[in-house]
């Protein structure tokens, strides 16, 4: 039996089957590109041809899409991240102490005592120093962001860029450049303002203890680690699995639901094969006018969101 | 004469008063409605960029039901105690409507001081006088106001759930459902029940804000930080929420405050600003249930 977890985050979809023993199988890294539907059919469409659904046991949904995932997937579980990260962290090794996870829109740490976490804190409404701004920048210097890491390294000094807000560090960026800099030292110095700003913001009062766990798709830049571990003065581990956290997470929350439930709500792998289609509307049933989003299958509709009432999405509820 | 009242920043504290008042006086009351999309639409158009979510819904407050008034209330809200104030921008609210609202009615623009009766009565004889010049009148709407305030009873105190949290921030954060995205429905959802500073009597405020080095400057300050000391300290609830307009510069005070207070006690801040879209909210509140939940067994 295998355990499936979907962790539908700004930037990338991410698909993880565990097996029995909880041990990674297949992960598959996709980019969401705004289109959290068409991620998830992209990867069913390789998970179908490797897994039966009745293999499935249980499934689980997190990131900032888990419900719009829930419903197309069906779901056993369906869990805010920080509670997946944790979760899977403390599977991975169950001494790390604290957790630093850095993802598309959202920075998090979280930290544990005593396997449970007892404090946590996420970047307010502002999306600085997230991967989203990381891709961004390496869009704008025309880098691929898989080498952004090692553009940092090679730099044998540093230039300071500000790095409170995404558009200051963008702004200051662009006034170094113009005053001669080369890519690698102004790379490293954004790294260094990213890690500052989520200290002093993110992880601001916060006790961060050793085992440190660097863990979301920002793990993968080696600039980051390395002005991690230079401001902490401690080692900072990168989990194998570092960009597969969140649905690991989720696979494991839905594994321990199902064995107290019997059974798991999994629709199967069909739905990589349906025409889903995403109409929204302004509700008029009062002053509150919310966007409401309705998903079809098969012209068939199958949820809706964004109503604060419930009067569309309790109607549908499965 | 009809009175425009905006349903926004302290009219959830005082609308009794507010209400009575111009009631009493023979006046027509038209309340704007509760916030909603195009308000927000409305205040955001009209306001100065830099104001706080609460200010620029007060704006689309006005601007909703500015039409169909002959005078509008914009409370000039000073003080509430001695050697305390508000925010500044209540200090300067009149002007900062009526020259962002273009085609506005009358305005009251005398300033309250909600010290005594008799000081918060000067404010009533000015505002009054423009609905009514029959002082006898007057003075009975005024004392039937502030008896109808005496005896209004606000705030949460849920106590049949397990799990309990302290709602703390400004009023207008706690009470407008549509800038909180209705977090007291969310957290019950959860199974989460809410008390709010209302339970905390003026004794418990006085004893908890005497600890600290300085007596506080703000109003909202002495409020939120007495009620989230007392409790943490008593260990009345499982953890403390705190709603903060995003860029509010007492509470970027307040908050430091506070979690130097309470030290390790959960805590969340929760930024609200224009958004719309409730995925983040309930992120952290799902997550911080979660934290609750797991800490409590």
């Amino acid at each position: 039996m295998y355990y499936l977890g979907v962790d539908v985050g700004s930037v990338s979809t991410d698909l993880v089957i565990l097996d029995q023993d909880k041990q990674v199988k297949e992960k598959l890294y996709l980019r969401t590109k705004g289109k959290p539907i068409a991620a998830i059919q992209e990867g069913f469409r390789v998970l179908m041809n490797k897994y039966e659904k009745a293999e499935i046991a249980a499934v689980g949904t997190t990131g900032s899409g888990r419900q719009i995932a829930s419903t197309l997937v069906g779901a056993d579980a369906v869990k805010n991240e920080i509670t997946a990260h944790a979760v899977a962290a403390l599977d991975a090794d169950d001494e790390v102490r604290t957790i630093i996870e850095i993802g598309g829109q959202d920075s998090k740490i979280i930290v544990i005592k005593n396997g449970i976490v007892t404090d946590f804190a996420m970047n307010t409404v502002c999306a600085a120093g997230t991967g989203s701004f990381l891709d961004r920048q390496a869009e704008r210097l025309e880098i691929p962001i898989e080498e952004f890491g090692d553009y940092a390294l090679q730099a044998k000094t540093t230039v300071r860029i500000a790095g409170r807000c995404a558009v200051f560090a963008e702004s200051d960026m662009i006034h170094k450049q113009q005053m001669g800099y080369n890519e690698g030292e102004i790379i490293r110095g954004l790294c260094e303002a990213l890690v500052r700003n989520y200290l002093n913001n993110v992880g601001k009062g916060k006790e961060i203890q050793s085992k440190v766990f660097f863990q979301g798709g920002v793990a993968a830049n080696k600039g980051m680690k390395a002005a991690f571990e230079e401001a902490l003065g401690i080692t900072v581990a990168i989990p194998e699995h570092y960009n597969m956290m969140g649905a690991i997470g989720a696979a494991l929350i839905a594994k321990d639901k199902v064995e107290k439930t019997g059974s798991t709500n999994f629709k199967g792998f069909d739905l990589a094969e349906s025409v889903f289609s995403a109409n929204s509307f302004e509700c008029q049933g009062c002053s509150n006018n919310c966007e409401v989003v309705k998903i079809q299958e098969n012209e068939i509709v199958i949820g809706c969101f964004g109503d604060r009432c419930g009067k569309w999405s309790n109607k549908l509820a499965v | 004469m009809k009175v425009g009242i905006p349903k926004g920043l302290l009219y959830y504290d005082y609308q009794p008063f507010f209400h009575t008042f111009f009631e009493e006086l023979g006046a027509e009351l038209i309340v704007s409605s509760d916030t909603n999309k195009d308000i927000l639409d409305k205040g955001v158009k009209y306001c100065v960029d830099e104001a706080c979510l609460p200010v620029k819904v007060f704006h689309g407050h006005v601007a909703e039901i500015k039409d169909q008034c002959d005078l509008i209330v914009i409370p000039r809200i000073m003080q509430l105690r001695k050697r305390e104030f508000i925010c500044p921008k209540f200090c300067g609210l009149p002007e900062m409507v009526i020259n962002s609202i273009p085609d506005m009615p009358r305005a009251t623009m005398a300033p309250l001081y909600a010290l005594s009766k008799e000081r918060l009565f000067q404010w009533a004889k000015v505002v009054g006088k423009e609905v009514t010049h029959n002082t006898a009148k007057l003075s009975k709407a005024f004392e039937a106001a502030v008896e109808c305030q005496s005896n209004y009873k606000k705030g949460i105190d849920d106590d049949s759930y397990p799990i309990k949290v302290a709602l703390s921030g400004h009023p207008y954060n706690i009470y407008d459902n549509f800038i909180n995205m209705n977090i007291v429905n969310k957290l019950k959802k959860l199974g989460v029940g809410v008390v709010t500073e209302e339970v905390i009597d003026e004794d418990i405020k006085n004893r908890e804000v005497s600890k600290l080095y300085k007596k506080p400057f703000w109003s909202f300050a002495r409020n939120n930080y007495s009620f989230t000391s007392h409790m943490a300290d008593q260990k009345l609830v499982n953890g403390i929420i705190y709603i903060s307009s995003f860029a509010c510069g007492i509470d970027s005070v307040v908050i430091e405050l506070i979690k130097h207070n309470i030290e390790d006690f959960p805590l969340l801040v929760l930024k609200v600003d224009e958004h719309t879209g409730e995925a983040g909210l309930d992120t952290r509140i799902e997550a911080f249930v979660d934290m609750l939940e797991r800490r409590r067994s």
